[in-house]
């Protein structure tokens, strides 16, 4: 994997837009073709048209249709309470050792698969030679987090769980979204998955 | 000699060893000790391959081509040797990826997931070794990954030169440590965290600050010396993480010195973001507006002063500045060099000239340039009234730096707030090595590339660049044709300078993502 691996800025080749030019100053800022609206498209008469059509189909569903399944369906919160479904995920939150300690071994295999880059590490060494490495920050922006789970499936050690099954709370500023480590250690539990493994004879236990 | 190799013939010089015959072939014989800069010591069996004609299997790393021998590599015999190797490598091995720093460029990883990706068969506890030791001020070493391959040692032994690590016991308990009173402090000491080719060495400089696959490696040349060594420069979102050694046969073959892996450090302290007049912060404009006033005040007699340009510096931030003094009709040319540090010149890589460009800052001045004392003189008699320098390393006496201040003016183009850009009247910010494409000539006068790999802070320009504004600011011309790219100067600078000659600027490197790269080590 040495050197040599050259592409001139201005030969390039794909399925993405056209390049028109490469800036100077700065090769990843281009300047490429985009496709404009023409003039009836962007008047949105006719797709102001179209919307209203819409909303006019519902009203007239929902004020003269006999069926009961065809209303929307309103719920006078918060007297009334929405039912989740069963695999509702919720929150995340994070797990600990027998100890209390975090069980993150900040390994950074949730920031790499997360898709939607809201998960930031920053790792650190401990003490504890067998575990060598864990999160001194951890945080999770709840609010670009799009609740695919991935973050879970990719975690090798239990550390992390989206099985709160609370729902993100309203907040007034961006960040108080960011759920921070001590929050998601505080929604945390033990685990009792085994810590190393169930250990050498582990086809005896099975 | 002629070979044949999977049914495919391929004719090699006398000497090169089967393994190297299948690479140049494109069939990639996995591999742990072996390493082509390195002598061979075929202890990890893990490239045996099958030779017609020979009842045993060869390591093919030492198995030197011969004149028609015929070779196979995906024969079941060796195919299954192979694979039982690397199963024999694992009995051992914790599994400790999670946790790695090798992960995600470990040739373990790389070689599980194509040859065998089945799981462990061991069930006896693995043998416990220490880990986390501390063997010397950069190198950790966790005992337990080790894979006993011996490549670290040798690099000590080949390469710096100096014995330093050591085997003890023997089979399962085998074990890496450093050699009796010895720690591993060479000057080369983290060549050894990249021939390992799994994760028993770290380098506690980038241990554990970023994973390896959220890397991306751009071609550079180290700044720390008059040697000019290769290197990756290793970057994830505008922040350099790590240098590490490109192969390059004719300067640096596979290595680089710990002094030179720590120069990035450099890229993210005291950095010149803004222009500053007087110290203080200021638009571009008001700053070249300033500038312009001094200069043009002072150049009305040429004599008073001064162009200094940098060993620190591309050849074509140089070269632009010795145009602009030229169109300024200014003869008092000074190169600024660092003080040589005698004590790190080896016979190896280091030089003793800790300047990365000091040929060809002399091949642009040419004879022109005057003896630096000159300069010094001048500032203390007062006969020097402006000072135009490239870089913030102005290396003068007391009294001279004391009377820094009295000029009526010093244009500074730093990428650093030290030294002479906290005593400029106008400071103007430009790219470090890392952030601007440009070329620097090694001591063998060899002229090379460093590519951009990050961009530059705040509204730091490529130093050519805040050349060409100041040239139009004090309304001088730098060039016929309008620069607007590196190359272009470049161009220039070869017709100019004879000793650029044939010099060219290539092509422009992207970024690789290290994910989709090969294992390293
Ligand atoms: S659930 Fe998906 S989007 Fe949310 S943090 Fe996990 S990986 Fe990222
Ligand atoms: S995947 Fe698990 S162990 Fe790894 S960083 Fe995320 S939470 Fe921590
Ligand atoms: S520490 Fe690494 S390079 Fe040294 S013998 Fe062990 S595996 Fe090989
Ligand atoms: S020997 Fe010089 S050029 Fe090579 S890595 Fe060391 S400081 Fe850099
Ligand atoms: S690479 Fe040939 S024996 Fe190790």
């Amino acid at each position: 994997m040495a050197g040599g691996h050259a592409h001139d800025a201005h030969d390039d080749h794909g399925d993405g837009p056209e390049v028109l030019s490469v800036s100077d100053k700065n090769p990843r800022v281009r300047t490429i073709q985009v496709k404009r609206p023409t003039p009836a498209e962007s008047s949105y008469l006719a797709a102001t048209a179209k919307g209203l059509g819409v909303t006019l189909k519902h009203f007239v569903k929902n004020t003269f249709s006999r069926r009961k399944n065809t209303y929307i369906e309103t719920i006078e919160y918060p007297e009334q309470k929405f039912e989740y479904p069963e695999r509702f995920r919720g929150l995340h939150r994070l797990m600990h050792r027998d100890d209390g300690a975090v069980r993150c071994v900040a390994c950074m295999c949730c920031p790499t698969v997360c898709p939607a880059h809201c998960i930031t590490i920053v790792p650190a060494q401990t003490d504890d030679n067998g575990i060598e490495k864990y999160p001194a920050t951890f945080e999770i922006d709840e609010l670009r987090c799009v609740v695919c789970g991935l973050c879970v499936e990719a975690c090798p050690c239990d550390a992390i769980r989206m099985d709160t099954g609370i729902h993100a709370k309203p907040v007034e500023e961006r960040h108080e979204a960011i759920m921070t480590k001590d929050l998601l250690l505080e929604l945390g539990a033990r685990s009792t998955a085994v810590q190393g493994g169930e250990g050498a004879d582990w086809r005896g236990k099975k | 000699m002629t070979l044949t190799i999977d049914g495919r013939q391929i004719t090699v010089p006398k000497g090169t060893n089967v393994l190297e015959a299948a690479r140049a072939l494109g069939i990639d014989i996995s591999a742990f000790c072996y390493h082509p800069g390195l002598s061979i010591a075929a202890c990890c069996r893990q490239c045996l391959v099958s030779v017609e004609k020979n009842p045993k299997l060869q390591p093919s790393c030492q198995q030197t081509a011969g004149e028609g021998m015929v070779v196979h590599t995906t024969d079941p015999q060796s195919t299954h040797a192979r694979k039982q190797m690397l199963e024999f490598t694992l009995v051992n091995h914790p599994i400790d990826c999670p946790i790695c720093d090798k992960a995600g460029e470990c040739t373990l990883q790389k070689l599980y997931f194509e040859h065998d990706n089945a799981d462990s068969r061991v069930d006896v506890p693995k043998i416990e070794k220490p880990k986390v030791v501390d063997l010397g001020p950069h190198v950790v070493l966790d005992a337990e990954r080790c894979i006993l391959c011996t490549r670290c040692i040798r690099v000590c032994d080949e390469v710096a030169g100096v014995h330093e690590l050591e085997m003890s016991q023997r089979g399962s308990h085998q074990e890496l440590g450093t050699a009796p009173g010895a720690r591993l402090e060479n000057p080369y000491s983290l060549n050894t965290v990249d021939v390992c080719p799994v994760g028993a060495l770290t380098s506690k400089d980038f241990r554990f600050t970023m994973r390896a696959w959220e890397l991306e490696a751009t071609p550079s040349v180290c700044n720390g010396c008059a040697t000019g060594c290769n290197t990756e420069i290793h970057h994830k979102n505008d922040r350099v993480w790590r240098l590490v050694p490109r192969h390059n046969p004719d300067v640096n073959k596979y290595w680089m010195c710990d002094e030179g892996r720590f120069t990035y450090h450099g890229l993210r302290d005291d950095r010149l973001a803004v222009p500053t007049i007087e110290g203080l912060p200021a638009t571009w404009d008001r700053a070249l507006a300033r500038a312009a006033e001094q200069l043009k005040a002072a150049l009305k007699s040429p004599a008073q002063v001064a162009v200094v340009l940098s060993a620190q510096h591309s050849n074509e931030e140089n070269f632009a500045l010795a145009k602009l003094a030229a169109a300024w009709k200014v003869t008092n040319v000074f190169v600024s060099a660092s003080a040589p540090a005698p004590g790190r010149a080896d016979a190896i890589l280091r030089d003793a000239d800790v300047d990365p460009n000091a040929r060809g800052v002399q091949a642009i001045a040419g004879a022109a340039v005057k003896p630096f004392a000159e300069l010094e003189a001048g500032i203390n008699t007062g006969a020097i009234r402006a000072v135009v320098a490239l870089g913030d390393a102005l290396a003068l006496g007391d009294a001279a730096q004391g009377r820094l201040h009295e000029l009526d003016a010093l244009i500074v183009l730093a990428w650093r707030e030290v030294g002479a850009a906290r005593a400029a009247t106008v400071a103007l910010p430009i790219a470090a090595w890392a952030e601007r494409g440009g070329t620097i000539t090694n001591r063998a006068g060899v002229v090379q590339r460093q590519h951009a790999a990050v961009l530059p802070p705040g509204q730091a320009v490529a130093g050519w660049e805040a050349l060409v504004r100041l040239a139009q600011a004090t309304g001088a011309s730098l060039s016929k044709t309008a620069w607007s790219h590196p190359r272009e100067v470049h161009k220039d600078m070869v017709a100019a300078v004879p000793a650029f000659a044939g010099s060219q600027w290539g092509r422009e490197a992207r970024p690789i993502q290290l994910r989709f790269a090969n294992s390293r080590g």
